[in-house]
């Protein structure tokens, strides 16, 4: 793990649009048809997810 | 069904871009599978769904009536006081409202007609590569995992594209020049046969609102934000609804919730590798003025396709061959995007108040000259009206 903090996905805010998976560097992030699903091993705590996020569904955890 | 285990081109991602890529291949002699995640061709529904009839130029393909929700007359640009807007009817305004889910299926299935495979509800986790080349795809479907070799891939997954990414390509969208949008199906919306454009720094910042209607009482309410622009798109879209908006969205219901990533920074540099392209939204090929890439994507997958299918006949798939899909879009149509990006950067340093004196001095023929890229005429109109914005427009005669 990188940083202090890991990022967590609210899945009734989410509204599977896929605008992190676009945005997170490391392709921590994928859209699949249940959801995003998050794979913290290539999380580098960046944020841009959270900054992103056009439903304000990420945020630190 | 029953899939082969090589291909001559392998279309990533079945949105409009994608099947006419794999159509275009197909028509020209070339063995195509296409491959969508989804487990439905065209839903969920991520966008506005405007269409402009000037973009739909030199695209081979009739819209069917049953794939528009709604025919459009033309466009209102609204100032962000409100108190004025603009009118224009051209054909850089009229167009369609599509509807995504009947729109984005039917060209589908006219891929399929042409002759392409199709694979739905299938993800690609990995692209097989022999040193550098790209030689195939590993997915995921309900039948487990397949790997299926190809001479090209060419990746249209949209704006959350990692098929790119997966080949070594740059794709991840950087927050600056990415647009975050959300966007409300409404009813008991009245409307007209117009797009109704609204600037504001206030509720969209380096952006506008929308309301693109689908009937004469449901549209599409969204509005489009720069990214890094805080809170989120949520927040200044209920905002502007509960605020200035108030009496128009009195009976207002939400019948659904879109949302997305609009990448607009320009086209991405790198467009191929050997034995693989990529193209449309998940290139970055998007217009930074209106944020829309359904018709770009459509351009994109033609000009893809019928290379990559003379590729095929040639015998010859590597970088320097594929090249050409780069080279000619950016002779063409991202010399215009280019030319727009300026007006963008523009119109992102006017303040409210410079967007209410600048709507209320111009006309339509105005706004069609600046779509158009003919810049200096209205730039000069509008200096007259407030010169101090010649440090921010004035770059736009040159």
């Amino acid at each position: 793990m990188w940083g202090e903090w890991m990022v967590y996905i609210n899945g009734i805010k989410c509204i599977k649009c896929g605008a992190c998976v676009g945005v997170c560097p490391t392709q921590a992030l994928t859209l699949t048809e249940k959801g995003i699903v998050f794979d913290k091993t290539k999380c580098i705590n960046c944020g841009a997810c959270i900054q992103i996020c056009p439903a304000n569904a990420i945020s630190k955890e | 069904m029953n899939y082969s285990s090589e291909y001559d081109i392998i279309v990533v991602g079945a949105g409009p871009g994608g099947s006419m890529a794999a159509k275009t291949a197909a028509e020209n002699g070339s063995k195509v599978l296409l491959i969508e995640r989804k487990k439905e061709i065209g839903a969920p529904v991520r966008c506005g769904e405007g269409i402009g009839l000037e973009s739909l130029k030199g695209i081979d393909i009739e819209i069917p009536e049953k794939s528009y929700s709604f025919q459009i007359g033309g466009a209102k640009l609204v100032s962000p006081d409100i108190q004025n807007d603009i009118v224009v009817k051209t054909d850089q305004t009229k167009g369609y409202v599509l509807d995504r889910k009947v729109f984005d299926k039917d060209l589908a299935i006219q891929a399929g007609r042409a002759g392409a495979e199709i694979m739905v509800k299938s993800q690609v986790i990995e692209l097989l590569k022999n040193e550098n080349k790209i030689i195939g795809i590993k997915v995921e479907t309900d039948d487990g995992i397949k790997e299926i070799n190809s001479k090209i891939v060419i990746a249209m997954d949209g704006a959350e594209s990692t098929i790119a990414r997966m080949a070594g390509l740059n794709t991840t969208s950087d927050l600056y020049n990415s647009d975050t949008g959300y966007e409300y199906e409404m009813v008991n919306v009245s409307c007209d046969d117009l797009i109704e454009i609204y600037f504001s720094k206030e509720y969209a910042p380096r952006g506008y609102l929308w309301i693109f209607p689908k009937s004469k009482d449901v549209a599409n309410v969204g509005v489009g934000v720069g990214g890094k622009e805080a809170p989120y798109a949520k927040e200044y879209l209920d905002k502007w609804i509960n605020g200035p908006m108030k009496e128009r969205f009195k009976n207002a219901q939400p019948v659904a919730i879109k949302g997305g990533l609009i990448p607009v920074g320009a086209s991405r540099e790198q467009l191929v590798a050997d034995g693989f392209m990529v193209a449309g939204t998940a290139a970055h090929q998007v217009d930074p003025i209106h944020g829309g890439g359904i018709a770009l994507a459509m351009k994109a997958g033609v000009l893809a396709g019928k290379i990559a299918a003379q590729a095929i006949k040639d015998n010859d798939y590597s970088k320097e061959r594929l090249m050409e899909f780069q080279t000619k879009w950016n002779e063409t149509e991202e010399k215009k995007l280019k030319k727009r990006l300026k007006l963008r950067k523009a119109l992102e340093m006017l303040n409210d108040e410079d967007l209410n004196v600048v709507i209320s001095s111009l006309d339509d023929e105005d706004i069609e000259k600046l779509l158009e890229g003919n810049f200096p005429p209205v730039v000069t109109k509008v200096l007259s009206k407030r010169p101090q914005l010649l440090k921010a427009i004035g770059g736009l005669i040159k």
